[in-house]
């Protein structure tokens, strides 16, 4: 008996040993994972700003994830891992700050919000519900009897003032509305009630104005009060259309900026994103602008500038003349002859009477190629054109200088560049 | 009653608006370090030759501590100053040291090929020591005193006049009010 009972209890332990030895490092690995994502979930992701480690699948995450389960393993608490994490990047990792601070904002204004509109929404709910059960208007009595004995007559309203038609007919029309089945007979009647009543204060108080109005008079009355209930409603009808006028105007003026191309130049520049090399090299697209600069630049003698701003106006305009025949002076500057040619050639074909382009050709074919024959044709021509009485004279001189080597059949020297 | 609304309204929205427009002017992304002037977080780490350093054995050296990877275009910007910065300083009491993450490591061994990196460059892998620095753009650049102190930290692709400028300063121990920003590329 003693030993069945023994060798039962002894099964029975074996059983349970095996249940918690098969179980228990399932039950540890889910409570790890509960534990882990209970800490990560409180974490905010470097990488994509709005979601929590726990939600996050950047690489980041997966391994601040192994992090803390390896953390967990070696027996540190979840406030200790979570202070870890903020030694490394401070309180913006946490998705709920500490409520000391700067962060102690982030837990008040809600709940000032909540309690501001929860408080207004009491003070409306009382206003209302009390202009609701006001107490019913004393009720001068013959006024009533008068409009309900209006209201039966069924005369025409025509003697009646105009007020007193409107709520004569609003009574009417509720009765047909009623005898057509229209209203149930407790509703016909609060609002028969509710009728009648205004209806009679209405009339006893216009009745009272009129008396006073012959009391003081024929002439003085009616038109003062008129005037001051008009005075502010035009005042703000005209306020209305000013505001209206000013906010289309703004909306068409800055709509059409702000929605130009991203680098297309804004409204706000740089100040707002910073890109401020982005809005440079887009600033001044159009065409005179930028040759302008270019040849400021190229005066400044900056030409990686200059050239840069003629590339830009070719780009907008591939046969741009002027910039073709500056980008060729440069090139003939830097000792590229032949491209500078072409340069010439390609604003010629475009326009051949281009000053700059006729000089410029002149200049290669008697400085560089020593074509002096083809070089006098082209600033003959040049001299055709209407240029200033200085550049005629200097193409004059040089013209000179070219026919006389030409006549002496010497080869050109490479002259002083300009 | 009219003028009292509209100064409710510009009571409220003027601050609000402000409020929005100061939020444009920030970078949702930056995370101010806390680890500026607290000592450097200790690491080990597998060099790309197969040694293994740890930085307890450069205290009393000046450490520049460079995190990369092979990806990110501001890091290929960076590296032929940080080789040249390498070069005028290497000798002295100052040594580099590039922590390589989020990266293959054929990637990373190609990368120093082309850019002829001969300072010592680690592997992270698993990002530990990445994290443990609280890494979130690379390139991130940590500048350490002899006594393993954080002088300064950096954002983004460095010059070689900033990386001079910085060393000098973390050899007098100097450490700096302020952490640098450049051009980075957040992690992944």
């Amino acid at each position: 008996m003693s030993t069945s009972r023994s060798g039962r209890a002894g099964w029975a332990l074996a059983v349970l040993v095996a249940v918690l030895v098969f179980t228990a490092p399932a039950v540890a690995g889910e409570d790890l994972e509960d534990r882990m994502r209970e800490v990560a979930s409180g974490l905010r992701c470097p990488v994509c700003q709005n979601l929590s480690v726990a939600d996050s699948s950047s690489e980041m995450a997966r391994e601040m994830r192994a992090l803390i389960v390896d953390q967990l393993r070696e027996g540190k608490r979840p406030e200790e891992i979570r202070d870890y994490f903020v030694s490394k990047y401070g309180q913006w990792i946490l998705l709920s700050p500490a409520p000391r601070g700067v962060g102690l904002v982030v837990w008040i204004v809600p709940t000032l919000g909540a309690v501001a509109g929860l408080g207004g929404a009491v003070w409306l709910l009382r206003r209302w519900s009390r202009r609701g059960t006001a107490p019913p208007l004393p009720v001068d009595a013959a006024a009533l009897t008068w409009i309900r004995e209006a209201v039966q007559a069924g005369d025409s309203l025509a003697a009646l003032t105009p007020e007193e038609a409107r709520q004569v007919e609003a009574l009417r029309e509720l009765q047909f509305d009623y005898r057509a089945g229209k209203l149930s007979a407790q509703d016909y009647e609060e609002l028969r009630a509710l009728y009648e009543t205004r209806a009679a204060a209405a009339l006893a108080d216009a009745r009272r104005q009129r008396r006073e109005v012959e009391a003081l008079g024929p002439v003085a009355a009616p038109a003062a009060p008129a005037r001051r209930g008009a005075a502010p409603r035009v005042w703000r009808w005209v306020t209305a259309a000013l505001f209206l006028v000013g906010f289309g105007a703004a909306l068409g003026y800055f709509l059409p900026q702000s929605v130009r191309a991203r680098g297309d130049g804004s409204p706000t520049g740089d100040f707002l994103t910073g890109t401020r090399e982005e809005a440079a090299r887009a600033e001044a697209p159009d065409l005179p602008v930028l040759l302008q600069r270019g040849r400021q630049a190229m005066d400044a003698g900056e030409w990686d500038r200059a050239i840069g701003f003629f590339r830009r106006a070719l780009e907008a305009d591939p046969d741009e003349p002027t910039a073709h025949a500056s980008l060729g002076l440069i090139l003939h500057r830097a000792g590229h002859p032949d491209r500078a040619l072409k340069s010439f050639e390609r604003a010629l074909a475009r326009d051949p009477t281009s000053p700059a382009a006729l000089w410029g050709k002149g200049l290669v074919l008697y400085e560089s190629l020593g074509k002096t024959a083809e070089a006098v044709r082209t600033w003959e021509a040049l001299l055709a054109q209407e240029i200033s009485k200085e550049d005629r004279d200097h193409v004059l001189s040089i013209l000179a200088e070219a026919r006389q080597r030409l006549a002496a059949g010497a080869p050109p020297v490479e002259r002083l560049r300009r | 009653m009219a003028w009292k609304r509209l100064v409710f309204i510009f009571a409220v929205g003027v601050p609000l608006l402000a409020v929005l427009a100061f939020g444009f002017t920030r970078d949702p992304r930056e995370i101010p370090s806390p680890l500026i002037g607290r000592p450097a977080p200790s690491f080990s780490v597998r060099l790309t030759d197969g040694r293994e350093v740890t930085l307890a054995a450069l205290r009393g050296k000046v450490v520049f501590l460079n995190f990369w990877a092979s990806w990110c275009p501001p890091c290929r910007a960076e590296a032929r100053s940080l080789e040249a910065s390498w070069q005028r300083h290497r000798g002295g009491d100052v040594a580099f040291l590039g922590i390589n993450m989020q990266d293959r490591e054929e990637a990373a061994r190609e990368f120093l090929r082309e850019f002829g990196v001969t300072y010592p460059n680690g592997i992270d892998g698993g990002n530990r020591i990445a994290i443990d620095y609280g890494v979130w753009g690379i390139p991130e650049t940590f500048f350490l005193d002899r006594n393993g102190r954080i002088t300064y930290k950096h954002i983004g692709a460095l010059g070689a006049e900033t990386i001079h400028a910085k060393l000098e300063e973390a050899l007098q121990g100097v450490q700096s009010r302020r952490e640098g920003k450049g051009e980075y590329q957040s992690i992944r």
